[in-house]
């Protein structure tokens, strides 16, 4: 599971950085980004299946658990080669490493996912797909553009 | 005392940030990372350990061995310039992961792109999104 975005539905007010600060003590890992004056993106880890940020963590701090990419504070030294080796920027290191942990232990899901009021954000990965499938056939029912 | 075998160093931030006795310091100035070892006596081989390179070893004390200290130009960012890696720290990442992880889709060599620029190119990527969704109700 990951966190994927329906980048169409996102309307930029970054309630999910505040969600994911609250969760994280202040430290956020989503980060909304505004492509000049017509797309609004956040930004955050992928879970990468073939994470580079866990094949160059020497201490085994970043690891594999199943589809996340989990994060062992007690292990991490901050030496800073996980942010370098993140092809997104989105893990990066103040005395430890801070990645997305996917709200690891609330009972709710992630936090960001909860909270975006334009449900842009969601742990389905076909959703952004089905949405614009169905907006098509509505379409085509109703004879109209879609 | 602590030896450095400063031909393997990477400059990373590893020996600074676990060291309990702020024996190890680093300074960022003027896109340079310097990192000084004091003369240590503890018995504590934390920074050993947890060397990602191994450069570090535990020596005798002596008094006449002046302390280390390793300088490294930080590396500039091939998009916004700004200095953010040190070269071996960059090289290590390089020889750890696949080739074809190494540039992205559009064929991208975001090893040698900073973390702030990595971010705005995914920006970009994903709003092109925005754009062709919007261009198709147009049409």
């Amino acid at each position: 599971m990951a966190v994927y975005i329906d980048i169409n539905r996102c309307i930029g007010c970054r309630s999910c950085e505040v969600a994911c600060q609250r969760v994280h003590g202040g430290h956020g890992h989503i980060n909304v980004h505004y492509v000049r004056e017509y797309a609004a993106v956040p930004v955050l880890c992928h879970h990468c299946q073939e994470a580079g940020c866990t094949m160059v963590c020497f201490t085994g701090a970043l690891y594999k658990e199943g589809e996340r990419t989990a994060f062992d504070v007690e292990k991490c030294t901050g030496c800073g080669l996980c942010a370098l080796a993140c092809p997104f920027g989105v893990v990066w290191t103040d005395k430890i490493a801070h990645k997305c942990d996917l709200c690891q232990g609330r009972e709710a899901g992630p936090a960001c996912i909860a909270t975006c009021p334009a449900n842009a954000l969601s742990d389905d990965f076909d959703l952004a797909t089905r949405r614009a499938r169905e907006r098509t056939v509505r379409a085509a029912a109703v004879g109209g553009k879609r | 005392m602590i030896r450095v075998d400063t031909r393997v160093c990477l400059g990373c931030m590893s020996c600074s940030n676990v060291c309990p006795s702020q024996n190890i310091t680093r300074s960022e100035i003027d896109g340079k990372r310097t990192v000084h070892w004091k003369r240590c006596k503890e018995e504590c081989d934390l920074c050993v350990e947890l060397c990602p390179a191994k450069a570090l070893s535990l020596v005798p004390w002596d008094e006449t061995v002046p302390e280390t200290e390793l300088s490294f130009d930080l590396v500039a960012c091939k998009i916004c310039g700004s200095p953010y890696a040190t070269e071996p720290m960059l090289q290590r990442i390089e020889s750890t992961l696949p080739a074809e992880m190494q540039k992205d889709a559009r064929g991208l060599e975001w090893i040698r792109i900073c973390p702030v620029c990595r971010r705005n190119v995914e920006a970009e990527g994903t709003a092109r999104q925005v754009v062709l969704a919007r261009s198709r109700k147009i049409a």
